[in-house]
């Protein structure tokens, strides 16, 4: 039927034809990289969070001015501490302790300078506490408490507060070797211990002791009003959940922002793909809407040649016959094109991610070679039936 | 194959006065297949109208159309184009010869459909109308006569039981008209075929068995 198809095919429109070829394509590539590099942006970002820890993240409340004031105090109450227990991204949630009495620092040391201070304690469970140390420990009998700071205080005052004093740097071995003494005072006594610094900690900002001296304490000493618990310390296992943060927002609470990075650099991923699948959508779109014009053009172009070829016996599907194998042939080198590029894409991504040392997968997902033949049967058929109409209601 | 009408008639041609139409209303009019049927009337009287009924590309007219006992308003598409391949032959008085291929492009492409006669043939019969010399020019060039001979060589390269002829000799001198119509009245006699053959002027031609006044 070469004949058929000499006549039929002599007045398609080549621009035409190009140019939706060439946005289809447009619009394929940028569909399939869009997914190629979510599943591998994903796949990087989980593989990390397999790596570290489960994340810790240290909640407060935001502080206002009727806080200030005094008008209001910061604190989670019971509800909104079993609300947070009940996210999903919660594995573990523990409420800070702090002291209701008061508490003093002082030290006795002749070859250290006196040093008295007004202090706070804050306990929570061991598990939370990234230090593991045998002195961390309270014996009532001894009276020795033993206390995690920061590490953080400690670079404060070697870098900052020591050279512009004139004191001495002090390493971190030597630190637990000063004995200072910690007066705890309420309901009418008040006894000296000794204190020891036994660790440092890079998780949590604040100055602990061990729970159940806390709580042996708040019973002997405490006179405070019970307050709710200022800080919530709680546990991810999926620290790239973009709704830890969506929650923590919503609420108005405020945590230390770089923990949850991998959390908002999901939600910003998840934006770009999504703005990339919704632009890839209206390109695609708007192909397959010059393809279909183009094919309907061409057809009308032909409208005299199909009726005449009708009227020599062509039933009109064996006219529709040459329309829909350009067609074809088109889709095809579509699909074909679009996966070569998208495989060119992935592998010089794959070089790049290569020396930031991230793996990245060099070849095309297999979802990739679905969603495109998929797509492609899509617009085929939608063509195919409007080739099919147009040549009929010629032929009548 | 047979045709019969009843009480058929072009919703066109009400307007006009058919009474001594042997065709138009006629209550039962039959054309058989192996036999040749010349028609003949001037213009307007509707003689394109007819094949155009019988050839299936006209359905504005009153009565009934048989073709071997069906009516052939009930023909579908795929029936149409069947009968149209290997039953029914037209040479339409418009020709419809596509100008962009060449004559024997334009045979071909009839012949491709069914396969039914060799490349061989098909210069044996272009042969026969002197046409063997024009077979590869553009069918856009020929003159009307020649692109007349064209269309009847394209109709004679299918199967048929019935060839309805429009016309087909208008533009050719006597001698050419009567090689043409020798060829056409041999291979209907090969095939045991009909024959329907329309004519503005009375010219004579030989072995018509029924004339018919439109």
């Amino acid at each position: 039927m070469r004949l058929l198809y000499q006549i039929l095919w002599k007045d398609h429109s080549r621009s035409h034809l190009l140019w939706a070829f060439l946005g289809t394509l447009a619009g394929f590539v940028l569909l399939l990289a869009g997914i190629q590099f979510y599943i591998d942006i994903k796949s990087v970002l989980s593989e990390n969070r397999d790596l570290l820890d489960p994340e810790y993240i240290v909640i407060n409340k935001k502080v206002n001015i009727a806080q200030t004031l005094g008008l209001s105090r910061v604190g989670f109450t019971e509800e909104e501490i079993e609300e947070i227990a009940l996210q999903p991204f919660a594995d573990q949630v523990a409420p800070f302790l702090s002291n209701e009495f008061p508490v003093s620092g002082y030290t006795e040391n002749e070859r250290f300078p006196d040093f008295y201070t007004d202090l706070f304690f804050e306990a929570i469970p061991n598990e939370f506490i990234d230090v593991k140390s045998e002195e961390w420990l309270w014996d009532p009998d001894e009276g020795k408490i033993p206390i995690i700071i920061p590490q953080d205080y400690l670079n404060l005052y070697n870098f900052g507060f020591a050279p512009s004093q004139g004191l001495p740097q002090i390493p971190k071995g030597v630190i637990s070797m000063i004995n200072f003494k910690l007066r705890l005072q309420g309901k009418g006594r008040y006894d000296d211990y000794s204190g020891q610094i036994v660790g440092f900690s890079n998780r949590i900002h604040s100055i602990l002791v061990p729970l159940d001296f806390l709580k042996w304490a708040n019973d002997r000493y405490g006179y405070f009003d019970k307050s709710n618990p200022s800080q919530v310390i709680l546990v991810s296992k999926n620290p790239t959940d973009p709704s830890i943060v969506r929650f923590l927002e919503e609420k108005g609470y405020d945590t230390i922002r770089e923990k949850l990075k991998s959390s908002r650099m999901n939600i910003i991923l998840k934006l770009i793909i999504s703005f990339l699948v919704v632009v890839a959508a209206i390109i695609i779109g708007l192909a397959f809407l010059v393809f279909l014009l183009s094919l309907q053009l061409m057809i009308s172009r032909s409208s005299d040649k199909i009726r005449r070829l009708h009227k020599l016996g062509f039933h009109y599907r064996e006219i529709s016959r040459p329309y829909i194998l350009l067609l074809l042939v088109l889709m095809t080198a579509v699909t074909g094109f679009s996966l070569i590029i998208t495989s060119l894409l992935a592998g010089k991504f794959h070089t790049m991610a290569q020396e930031w040392s991230l793996n990245i997968s060099p070849s095309l997902h297999g979802i990739l070679f679905g969603v495109s033949v998929g797509l492609i049967a899509l617009i085929s058929l939608a063509n195919v039936a409007a080739i099919l109409v147009s040549t009929k209601k010629l032929c009548q | 194959m047979i045709f019969r009408f009843e009480k058929m008639i072009p919703l066109p041609m009400l307007e006009q006065d058919t009474a001594d139409s042997e065709i138009w209303e006629a209550e039962s009019l039959l054309l058989e297949q192996g036999k040749s049927y010349v028609i003949e009337a001037p213009s307007g009287r509707g003689k394109t109208s007819l094949l155009s009924v019988m050839y299936g590309i006209r359905t504005d007219y009153r009565g009934k159309v048989f073709l071997d006992n069906s009516n052939i308003t009930s023909f579908t598409w795929r029936e149409w184009s069947v009968l149209r391949k290997k039953r029914l032959s037209i040479i339409f008085q418009g020709l419809e010869l596509f100008d962009d291929l060449t004559a024997l492009e334009n045979i071909q492409l009839k012949n491709n459909i069914t396969g039914h006669v060799s490349n061989e043939k098909i210069g044996e019969l272009a042969d026969a109308l002197d046409m063997d010399p024009y077979l590869h020019r553009k069918a856009g060039i020929l003159s009307f006569g020649q692109q007349q001979r064209v269309a009847i060589l394209r109709a004679l390269v299918q199967p048929f039981d019935f060839l309805l002829a429009d016309e087909c000799f208008s533009h050719m001198d006597r001698e050419n008209t009567l090689k043409a119509y020798q060829l056409i009245q041999q291979e209907c006699e090969v095939r045991n075929a009909g024959l329907v053959l329309t004519s503005l002027n009375e010219t004579e031609l030989p072995g018509a068995e029924v004339r018919l006044k439109l």
